[in-house]
């Protein structure tokens, strides 16, 4: 449609701009760390000032939220949930648990790193984040959108196989359907 | 209520002579261990004739060492107030015991469990095989000799550490201004 390099590079500023501003999160927590959305989006730190709010379903959210440890069996659905989600999509990922496994780091049934299985924009850290961590994750993942960053649905299409391989290595009876986006 | 609890393990005794009890608790509580053969016949026993109705909670115990499983049943009844810890011992190297949803049928669930959990097989057991773990192919996990640390370690993707292993409280500091308290000193490296 448009060619010219100059006028896509106007329309993405437009685009991330708007992105940037409303972010809706899906309505699914994992772990701990979906109590702490609560507080985050009601009247004390009243996260749709921001453009946060939450979504009903897959096809109408912009961001996932990782809100703690995955068990294997967690991680089949949201890998399927994730998958579902139209472009622009964005994962953060949420509590120690996602980073490096958190006190679940011997649980023989929780993943580890997150970044493995599932392309992740923001980590926020804390073991549980605050609203305030949650907040300034938020913020950190609207800059990323503005300067055109937060790639990670991208990075998950181009290399689907390696994420594949991994995905498959953890969850050996994969009755997914295939997504075509 | 010393007692009735006397009164009440004389009454079990009569009927079931080869029970170990164990009366040392100074509240409403005491155990008896009964070999799996007679385990039915008990829970039956205090379920329907001696006002037993309530099953509080079932747990299995891995004596590794003695090559054992035990399990464990918690009665409770509302009559009384009193609460027994029924315990019976199964083999572990062959951990079969007939089901037993039919006194509760809860225990259904915690038979599952069970199966899923510490490869006990009860026979007469109806139900899919698999319960809570999805895609399950290790060990059952919550067997003692199941090493779950390194069971997780060569399943799952690590986050290699810092390899300085510095303390990052001080760098924080530095940074904000802020002071550290005097009782957070001890514990920082
Ligand atoms: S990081 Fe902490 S609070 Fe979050 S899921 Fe893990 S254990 Fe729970």
């Amino acid at each position: 449609m448009i060619n010219d390099k100059n006028s896509q590079k106007i329309v993405d500023i437009i685009q991330n701009w708007a992105r940037q501003h409303s972010i809706w999160v899906l309505a699914y927590g994992t772990g701990c760390g979906a109590i702490e959305l609560p507080p985050t989006m009601t009247s004390r730190y009243d996260a749709e000032r921001l453009g946060v709010r939450g979504a009903a379903t897959p096809r109408q959210a912009d961001v996932l939220l990782i809100t703690g440890y995955l068990t294997t069996k967690t991680l089949k659905r949201v890998i399927r949930v994730y998958e579902q989600m139209q472009d622009p999509k964005y994962v953060v990922g949420f509590g120690s648990c996602t980073i490096n496994g958190g006190m679940y780091y011997d649980s023989y049934n929780t993943i580890k790193v997150l970044d493995k299985y599932l392309p992740v924009d923001v980590y926020i850290n804390g073991c549980m984040p605050r609203p305030e961590a949650v907040l300034s994750g938020f913020a950190k993942l609207q800059e990323r959108i503005a300067e055109g960053r937060a790639e990670g649905a991208k990075k998950y299409k181009e290399n689907l196989e390696w994420y594949r391989a991994n995905q498959k290595k953890i969850i050996p009876n994969w009755v997914m359907p295939d997504y075509n986006w | 209520m010393k007692e009735l609890k006397e009164q009440l393990i004389n009454r079990i005794k009569a009927h079931f002579p080869d029970i170990t009890v164990e009366n040392n608790f100074n509240y409403n509580r005491f155990d008896v261990s009964i070999n799996k053969e007679s385990i039915h016949s008990i829970l039956f026993y205090l379920k329907d004739v001696m006002g037993f109705k309530h099953l509080s909670d079932t747990n299995c115990v891995d004596w590794l060492e003695e090559g054992e499983f035990e399990i464990v049943f918690i009665v409770w009844s509302p009559a009384e107030k009193i609460k027994i810890f029924v315990r019976t011992r199964i083999d572990r190297n062959n951990p079969v015991l007939e089901t037993l949803d039919m006194i509760w049928p809860q225990l259904h669930t915690y038979e599952r469990e069970f199966r899923e959990m510490f490869g006990i097989q009860f026979t007469g057991l109806e139900a899919p095989d698999e319960f809570i773990l999805e895609d399950w192919q290790g060990p059952p996990p919550y067997r003692r000799d199941f090493d779950t640390a390194a069971f997780a370690a060569e399943t799952f993707f690590e986050r290699p550490g810092r390899e300085d292993a510095e303390d990052v409280r001080e760098a924080i500091t530095k940074l904000t201004g802020e002071e550290i308290p005097e009782f957070a000193k001890k514990y920082s490296r």
